[in-house]
């Protein structure tokens, strides 16, 4: 599904260059579940940019879905993040003045959905996160935990193939860390590919494997034999 | 991205900072009022000064010694004998009238009152719109022969014989008595109104004032496209009965109409210059909140870029949201434009002219001031980094 080979990213390459990624080889499968680790600096939220499609690598070749990434122009990358990337960010990102349910509509409105098939895909999706009760409310009347479930739900509207989580539980106290955990982890046994980004190894432990970044580079690669959460579906999970 | 979604999120936006809004696009509403009412009551007001012309007749030329040449009337003045010879030689001259008229005291009963008399043709009521009220008007006959009657208006028969009915009465301008053979209207238009008239036949005045002359002709064309022909050809002919070059001049109702058109012309373009300024000065401060509006939604557009908005889709939604404003302030001006019109004029008693092409304008107006000072914000927005623009707090 994700393909990169030889990835480089340098900033300021004139004046004062800094390397943020050195020769990244990554090769995630379709229906993996993977955490990107690392300390600040590390080079972790570049490579989610680059693999968000927001950045375009400096050198380097990226696959995604088949598709190469690298030499696109800004148009053509929106239209990838729309169709083929779902974002979670760790302060969640809704809009504040539309309701739960217009935040979920949002990517169809780029792809040109029409409105019947908006609703019924927003629905769907709001149901799949336990929000449909919810779903009229605007983010402020909403807890942490509802408005991540939210982010989650529009990230899944237009079924990309990869889901990008960057900190999805930075924001969230350990109980509603884990409902939220426990959500990916039924995601990713539905055969959706996650790549998440975390610094915490609890969240990391959800994920099949954990690609350790030191100093723009990926240091470690390990191997997660009993991820969390499996045994603790998301169906019996609760909402706030 | 539609354009009723883009509209939908552009009225959302607003209304989230509705009085922000509403002070933002007052510069054009107070503009737009400007250009409406200025143009409707400029447009009004020409109108009727024109219908006022109309009424005269548009076949009207005039004939007169210029006074510009300064000198004192030296008997080239006209006489009886120059109209019939014109009226024989020139066959574009339908009608051709003596001007002579005095302000004077009429007798009549007991009472006396001030009136323009003028000594006139029968032609003369086929020339200008006189209504009669009573009686007829001055024939033929009445001219030819120097019959002793006279032609008043209803206000000053009124006044004269409060009582009882005037035609037959018997009325006295300066020494010569007179007996009434007809009514007419009053007339009321923006011009003379309120001004009593009597109209006798010509030679009767002649005989009244002997040492006067005729100080003008008025005359009409057969059709509109002659009167040009007619003045020029009559002018001609006084002149060399006259013997005199460039003592005449002429001028006709068409020539009248187009330098009122120019001059209201002029004066509405100027203020609507004005105006128009004012709408500039609006647009600038739609510019400028709309380039707050950016800086402040820079998260909103980062996410939007993120979930797949293509910079032209950030463009357009920020294009229209600037048009809508615009077009807000722009409605309520023309509601405002439009009752100011019609409260100016009915002070200044002429109607407005609230045509569509000002309206339609107006509209267009507004749209393109928020697409010209929209597109600088919009663009600044639709050029943001996606990462940065989420970044930012």
């Amino acid at each position: 599904m994700i393909k990169m080979e030889q990835i480089n990213k340098i900033y300021r390459p004139q004046s004062n260059p800094v390397h943020a990624l050195q020769d990244i080889n990554l090769h995630i499968a379709a229906g993996d579940f993977a955490a990107i680790m690392g300390p600040s600096g590390s080079g972790k939220s570049t490579l989610m940019n680059i693999l968000g499609c927001l950045d375009t690598p400096s050198s380097g070749q990226y696959w995604l879905g088949g598709v190469q990434i690298s030499s696109m122009n800004s148009d053509d990358l929106a239209v990838i993040r729309n169709k083929k990337i779902g974002f979670v960010f760790q302060n969640f990102n809704l809009l504040p003045r539309m309701t739960a349910l217009h935040n979920v509509e949002l990517p169809m409105l780029y792809a040109g959905i029409d409105k019947e098939e908006r609703n019924r895909r927003a629905l769907d999706c709001i149901s799949r996160v336990g929000m449909l009760e919810r779903m009229h409310h605007r983010p402020s009347e909403l807890s942490g935990g509802q408005c991540q479930r939210i982010a989650i739900a529009r990230a899944l509207v237009n079924t990309p193939d990869i889901i990008l989580a960057d900190e999805p539980t930075g924001n969230l106290d350990t109980a509603t860390s884990l409902e939220i955990m426990n959500i990916f982890q039924s995601l990713h046994r539905e055969g959706r590919t996650i790549v998440l980004v975390t610094h915490e190894p609890d969240i990391a432990a959800y994920a099949r494997r954990v690609l350790h970044f030191r100093d723009g580079r990926l240091v470690d690669e390990v191997i997660n034999p009993h991820p969390a959460g499996i045994s603790d579906p998301v169906e019996g999970g609760e909402t706030e | 991205m539609n354009l009723s979604e883009s509209i939908r999120i552009a009225l959302d936006s607003i209304r989230a900072n509705l009085m922000r809004s509403v002070l933002t696009t007052l510069g054009i509403m107070i503009g737009i009022t400007a250009v409406i009412a200025v143009v409707a009551v400029g447009q009004g007001g020409q109108q009727s000064i024109l219908k006022e012309m109309e009424k005269f007749g548009s076949n009207l030329f005039q004939i007169s010694v210029d006074w510009r040449r300064d000198e004192l009337p030296t008997g080239n003045e006209f006489n009886m004998q120059d109209i019939e010879i014109i009226k024989a030689n020139v066959p574009e001259v339908q009608y051709l009238l003596p001007g002579v008229s005095s302000y004077t005291q009429v007798k009549g009963g007991t009472k006396s009152k001030t009136a323009q008399v003028r000594g006139t043709e029968a032609d003369y009521a086929r020339l200008h719109p006189l209504e009669m009220a009573a009686g007829r008007f001055l024939t033929e006959s009445d001219c030819q022969g120097r019959r002793k009657v006279a032609v008043v208006d209803e206000d000053l028969a009124r006044e004269l014989f409060p009582r009882d009915n005037a035609i037959g009465k018997r009325i006295v301008i300066d020494n010569q008595g007179l007996v009434i053979c007809g009514l007419v209207k009053a007339e009321s238009s923006l011009f003379g109104s309120g001004t009593k008239s009597v109209y006798i036949p010509t030679r009767v005045w002649l005989d009244i004032y002997p040492e006067d002359n005729i100080s003008y002709l008025e005359g009409g064309g057969r059709t509109p496209g002659e009167v040009k022909t007619a003045m020029e050809s009559s002018i001609k002919i006084l002149e060399k009965r006259h013997r005199s070059e460039d003592l005449y001049e002429g001028y006709t109702m068409e020539q009248e109409m187009a330098a009122v058109n120019q001059v209201t012309g002029v004066m509405t373009l100027v203020i609507g210059i004005i105006a128009g300024l004012s709408l500039l000065v609006g647009g600038i401060g739609v510019m400028n909140i709309m380039l707050v509006s950016v800086t402040e939604r820079t998260r909103e557009i980062g996410l939007r870029m993120a979930l797949g908005a293509r910079r032209r889709n950030i463009l357009t939604q920020f294009l229209i949201e600037a048009v809508v404003l615009c077009l807000l302030g722009g409605i309520i001006g023309m509601a405002l434009g439009i009752g100011g019109a019609f409260l100016i004029s009915a002070l200044a008693k002429w109607p407005p002219l609230i045509s569509w092409t000002t309206v339609l304008l107006a509209f267009t107006f507004s749209a393109a001031i928020g697409i010209i000072f929209g597109i600088l914000p919009a663009n600044k927005a639709a050029n943001l980094d996606p990462i940065d623009a989420l970044r930012r707090d």
